[in-house]
């Protein structure tokens, strides 16, 4: 396996060298792999996992700010609101759940959800690159860019940081996997639905594979006449390798991405085939066949989530379409023996607000909140069966076991077994890092 | 901290060339390993023509240099001066400095609203290169330009540098906090670009071994509290190329479109708020007045909410509205502001700023125009900002140069020609950038020339003589070669700040000439990598790739300058729906003329949303950092790239007709085929393996049915609605695609084309 290249100027280029400076940064850890369920547009903590009561005593109540107004959102009339969604307590572990989580409320002793965490944008390009990238402002490499670079890839002949974009791109686009400033080995993937599921991954309709190898193979013979009056050429070996993984991965990929390898129960059970279920049910399923591939790190997206209005009928239809898929690649994870190596998050960029600027009916939504938000792990070694954290009575804010979203990526890191303090590259003059000046591991989300 | 120290002007080298050559004088003098001979005359004007041009030489260029009778050294001298002497130059060398200004052509974040008249920095840029413009006063325009001179368009425009960062003031966020990313990427710009500072380090607090202190950072800053954004009024000027204005008729069409949907919704509005009243049995007559005036739906309501009419005696606020309409109405409203951004490229106005007070807004969704009043509003101070946070001052800080570095200097800094000697800079509104203008383009100024001399060896030979062309602080790396740095940075001021001088000293040396093999390489003592003993060949950047593809194909369009076209890209990336804030942002179209689409690459459009995936996987650096130096890395999507991509293909199908047009035998078509790409003949053995290929894949080809391809002229959008959560579906029309023109590579040559129709399958022809 050729991890590092020439180009990582931080890394040593002979092997030797290269397993001790991969050692160095790893701690023991169980996940070798993640799936990141990115909700873009910021679920709203207070509909789905973290029930505040007291909202249904203050609803349309005027809602009282303290401090300095520091957005758009916060200007006019407010008034507290209350969720439309009922809750119950889940599992052995009795977690709370919004009802309309029907599936996953049968995963909930697989799931950590951790209550504390915070983030700085109020705005979501921003805090999805903080999200993503650790930086508000883009630029910097993703957290699976991260996780390449300090596990490698487990399988050559597909992508090792795969990314599955809802209908759109998010907003903030490509950065938000990107590898920054990191060699562009390590920047995501994006896998299509539909189309050809890598860019010019197929050649044209009209060039069969034996037309496109006898190009190949004369291409080869040319290139090794050159190398072979040029010793030690490193960069052209590696060029020459690209061109035979790249006719590999023709073959590969297509594979990996065909469903109809997969039995009707299983298509079943994650949705497929069924509104309003099916779009997401696909991207999960094709998650669990990347991790079984050896596909290091998958980020789905879905949303938007970004209900300022009519929550309850937005909030509705988007629980009902990842509900079932999430619960499935859960459990189907688990049966197949792949939970406990690999790490699931489910997060967004941030939570909503306890209050909003309308008033009665049916209109109401909520708006954003990045001093408080859900987040919830499972597998990969993280704390099963557990609620970690709390929010105040309103949910406007993280009081219990608060950190920065900095932590939660040093967390991730360690739960990959890579430490964020070693885990740096040099860049614009320092050794920079995910967490972007340090961070500590939360214990607490831990098994 | 060897940055700061002054150039020593007492041992100044004597330079002479082609007499005397101080850079090779210096190498023998450091290096024991016997440097590799000059490499022969091919490879030269390659070398030099892609270093100098980005563009490959053509066969009568080639042939002309090998069969100038004139010594190497002397032919070569004659051959860079023509090369400096191109326009091409420009468009070469400006682009490396559009990387290190984060250059781009939309506004990046949640809108990533285009930035229409950018593209005027990116010529200004260009003409400058090609000008030689000293680059004292390349400084001085791109800091200060307004302040130097706002009568002057050129001025105008350059000091849009102070804006390239992505930036953006959305009514979702906080104004004090988008304010101050501005000042915080623009001092680091500065610092970073022009002095090798990375001043972002002292923004929170000081650091141990960096001398640049907290407050010097916040001082610096000061100079760009009274900095403000506007759009100014700068006519074009007689060198300002216009081509691809006509591309303005397709976002009028798009125009009509936008206003013709909001009209059909206004229209749905207003017939539910009849049936409202109706239904409710209310009185509508005053409604059906407004509504007769033809007033929008929304003004009708607003301005009978100012008759004193109550909300429960209105029809509702989107009257008439499914869950669609909610989306196509944001489509409609949110594209035209977003037109308003792109239609600026055909505007006589500059990407701008003017010293003034600052103007309280709660957001951006239109350009900005000068105020009538610039010292209306708040002038702000500038205080530290403890741990960076703008809600969070602490002491306020005057305007000023960075200590450190004025306090080592030779002789005390002269801000202005008038001005005494000193740190501070003028606390007035104007005249704030001018003087820190001045400092920094100051000869005494140590950090400035040695910056640029280290930039412009780097893109000459691939490498830096200091580690880290951005950072000359205490955490770059130290110069590999220091006393080589000093003495062409004391050279490059002599010589007047010119940077084509700059170039012959280095491009005449041996050391630039020499074979990228040693003679007799030694396992013992490898070449090490500071050495300059032989060559380093380099790959050829994202840009190089795709223009030498045209070049080679003969379909490059080498018009200078003008407004963004846009290239063919990967379509499934081009019509990738891409969410912006509150809607979706216009699919990617291709110019419509084969002419606009075949321009050099940087003229393309670049948006910080929308990168070309093609050339981000050949390197091409994100524009939202200033980017110092390019990664060259091998990755397995170049391959696909490269064999797979369609645009590469079709750059091989003209390349065979330009070559299948020349008629000639099949030997020498090869011959020209490795002239056009390789610029050398091929082997013997080559010109026997290419026939062998030639002819089984004319066997093969014989079989095939290319399809031509046909561009959609619309693109069926599927989009989740932000209030409902549900998917809706709209279809967006592309405008150009009825005007795309793509139906022949090779343009009235009636014998070829009869020779064609035999050798090569059909559809190539409709291409």
């Amino acid at each position: 396996m050729q991890v590092w290249d020439r180009d990582v100027r931080a890394v040593p280029t002979s092997q030797t060298k290269v397993a001790s400076w991969v050692s160095s940064r790893r701690v023991p850890a169980r996940a070798k792999q993640c799936i990141f369920l990115t909700m873009e547009g910021g679920p709203s903590h207070i509909d789905t996992f973290d029930p505040k009561p007291k909202l249904d005593e203050l609803h349309l109540q005027e809602f009282q700010r303290g401090g300095e107004q520091r957005s758009a959102m916060e200007s006019g009339k407010r008034y507290y609101v209350r969720s439309p969604f009922r809750f119950r307590r889940a599992g052995a572990c009795g977690a709370d759940i919004a009802e309309n989580w029907t599936h996953l409320s049968e995963q909930v002793d697989r799931i950590c959800f951790y209550r504390g965490c915070q983030v700085d944008s109020v705005n979501h390009p921003t805090a999805m690159y903080q999200l993503n990238t650790g930086n508000r402002f883009g630029g910097d490499p993703a957290v699976g860019a991260w996780t390449l670079y300090g596990l490698g890839s487990l399988n050559e002949n597909v992508p090792a940081f795969v990314v599955i974009p809802d209908a759109s791109l998010p907003q903030g686009g490509a950065s938000n996997w990107g590898n920054g400033f990191l060699p562009p080995k390590f920047q995501g993937t994006t896998l299509r639905s539909s189309g050809s599921p890598i860019l010019d991954l197929e050649p044209r309709s009209e060039i069969t594979s034996e037309h496109q190898q006898a190009n190949l193979e004369l291409l080869r013979s040319f290139n090794e006449r050159h190398a072979s009056t040029r010793a030690n050429h490193d960069e052209l070996q590696a060029r020459i390798d690209a061109y035979q993984l790249a006719f590999r991965m023709q073959a590969e990929v297509p594979q990996l991405l065909d469903l109809n390898q997969e039995t009707q129960t299983t298509r079943t059970a994650y949705g497929i085939d069924q509104e309003p279920t099916d779009r997401f049910g696909r991207k999960c399923l094709l998650a669990r066949r990347m991790i079984e591939q050896g596909v290091r790190f998958v980020q789905l997206y879905a949303g938007t989530w970004d209900s300022h209005d009519y929550i309850e009928r937005a909030h509705g239809h988007l629980v009902r379409s990842v509900d079932r898929p999430i619960a499935a690649l859960l459990s189907d994870l688990a049966d197949r023996g792949l939970l406990d190596t690999t790490l699931v998050v489910w997060c967004g960029e941030f939570g909503r607000s306890p209050d909003n600027g309308v008033r009665g009916g049916t209109a109401y939504g909520r708006d954003h909140n990045p001093r408080a938000m859900t987040i919830w792990l499972a597998g990969g070694g993280s704390a099963a069966g557990t609620t970690v954290g709390a929010t105040d009575e309103t949910g406007a804010e993280a009081v219990e076991c608060v950190h920065h979203v900095r932590d939660l990526h040093v967390t991730l890191l360690r739960l990959m077994g890579l430490d964020d303090r070693k885990l740096t590259f040099f860049h614009g003059g320092r050794h920079k890092q995910l967490s972007q000046f340090g961070g500590e591991v939360i214990p607490e989300l831990l098994g | 901290m060897w940055a700061f120290e002054p150039l020593d002007a007492t041992h100044a080298w004597e330079w002479s060339l082609p007499n005397i050559d101080p850079i090779d004088d210096y190498f023998r003098r450091n290096e024991s390993i016997q440097p590799a001979p000059r490499a022969d005359r091919r490879t030269l004007i390659r070398r030099v023509t892609y270093d100098l041009l980005g563009l490959p030489p053509t066969p009568d260029e080639i042939d002309a240099f090998l069969t100038d009778p004139a010594d190497d050294r002397t032919a070569f001298g004659t051959l860079v001066d023509r090369l400096l002497a191109s326009p091409h130059y420009g468009e070469q060398w400006g682009r490396h400095w559009l990387d290190v200004a984060r250059y781009a052509d939309s506004a990046g974040f949640a809108n990533d609203y285009e930035r229409g008249n950018a593209w005027r920095y990116r010529d200004y840029v260009v003409r400058a290169f090609n000008n030689d413009k000293p680059y004292d006063q390349f400084i001085v325009e791109q800091i200060a330009g307004d302040e130097r001179n706002a009568e002057d368009p050129e001025s105008l425009i350059a000091v849009g540098f102070l804006r390239l960062g992505p930036w953006e003031l959305t009514g979702m966020e906080v104004p004090r906090i988008a304010r101050q990313r501005f000042l915080d990427d623009v001092t680091d710009s500065v610092g970073q670009v022009f002095l090798g500072q990375m001043l972002q380090c002292a923004r929170c607090h000081d650091h141990k071994f960096d001398p640049i202190a907290t407050r010097d950072y916040y001082s610096l800053q000061a100079a760009f509290a009274t900095t403000q954004f506007a759009d100014r009024p700068a006519p074009f000027l007689p060198h300002e190329n216009q081509i691809g204005f006509a591309e303005r008729r397709f976002l009028e069409q798009r125009r009509a479109w936008y206003e013709s949907l909001l009209d059909e919704l206004n229209e749905r509005s207003i017939v539910a708020a009849r049936a409202w009243f109706a239904e409710r049995q209310l009185d509508s007559t005053p409604f059906e007045k407004l509504a007769a005036d033809g007033l929008a739906y929304t003004t009708i309501r607003n301005r009978l909410r100012g008759q004193g009419i109550s909300e429960e005696d209105l029809p509702p606020r989107h009257a008439g509205f499914a869950p669609e309409h909610f989306g196509l109405e944001r489509v409609a409203r949110k594209g035209l502001e977003r037109l308003s951004f792109r239609l600026e490229r055909y505007e006589p106005f500059a990407l701008s700023v003017y010293s003034g007070a600052s103007i309280a807004r709660g957001s951006i969704a239109a350009p900005i125009r000068l105020p009538d009043d610039r010292l209306q509003g708040t002038i702000d101070a500038t205080h530290v900002l403890i741990g960076g946070d703008p809600f969070s001052p602490g002491d306020e800080v005057e305007p000023g140069v960075i200590a450190v570095v004025a306090a080592r200097a030779a002789a005390p800094f002269h801000l202005a020609d008038e001005t005494p000697p000193r740190l501070e800079l003028p606390r007035e509104v104007d005249g704030r950038r001018l003087a820190l203008a001045h400092w920094i383009a100051s000869p005494e100024n140590p950090l400035t020339a040695r910056v640029m001399v280290n930039r412009v060896w780097l893109w000459h030979f691939g490498r830096p003589l200091a580690a880290n062309p951005n950072n000359f602080g205490a955490t770059g790396g130290r110069p590999s070669h220091p006393e080589l740095l000093d003495q062409l940075a004391l050279r490059f001021i002599d010589d007047g700040w010119s940077i084509k001088q700059l170039h012959r000293r280095i491009l005449l040396s041996e050391t630039y000439m020499r074979s990228s093999r040693i003679a007799e390489p030694s396992p013992a003592e490898p070449m090490s990598e500071e050495s300059y003993a032989a060559f380093r060949p380099r790959r050829l950047e994202a840009e190089e790739l795709r223009d030498a593809m045209l070049a080679a194909s003969g379909e490059l369009n080498r018009v200078i300058g003008g407004p963004p076209t846009c290239p063919e890209i990967n379509n499934e990336v081009a019509y990738q729906p891409r969410m912006v804030m509150g809607t979706f942002a216009e699919a990617w179209q291709p110019s419509s003329t084969r002419a606009l689409r075949h321009r050099r690459s940087i003229y393309g459009l670049k948006l910080r949303g929308l990168l070309d995936p093609w050339q981000e996987v050949f390197n091409a650096p994100s524009p939202d950092l200033s980017c110092e130096r390019r990664e060259s890395s091998t990755v397995t999507p170049q391959a696909f790239a490269l064999f797979n991509n369609r645009q590469v293909s079709q750059r091989s199908l003209a390349l065979a007709m330009r070559l299948e047009a020349l008629e000639l035998d099949q030997g020498e078509t090869i011959s020209q085929a490795f002239l056009l790409t390789l610029g050398r003949p091929p082997t013997e053995a080559e010109v026997a393996a290419f026939m062998e290929h030639w002819r089984a894949m004319t066997n093969r080809h014989q079989t095939l049915d290319f399809q031509a391809d046909v561009l959609p002229t619309s693109i069926p959008r599927e989009a989740l609605e932000e209030n409902t959560g549900e998917p809706f579906h709209y279809e967006e029309p592309l405008e150009v695609a009825a005007e795309f023109e793509a139906r022949c590579l090779v343009r009235g040559c009636h014998a070829t084309h009869a020779r064609l129709s035999r050798s090569l399958p059909r559809a190539i022809q409709q291409q």
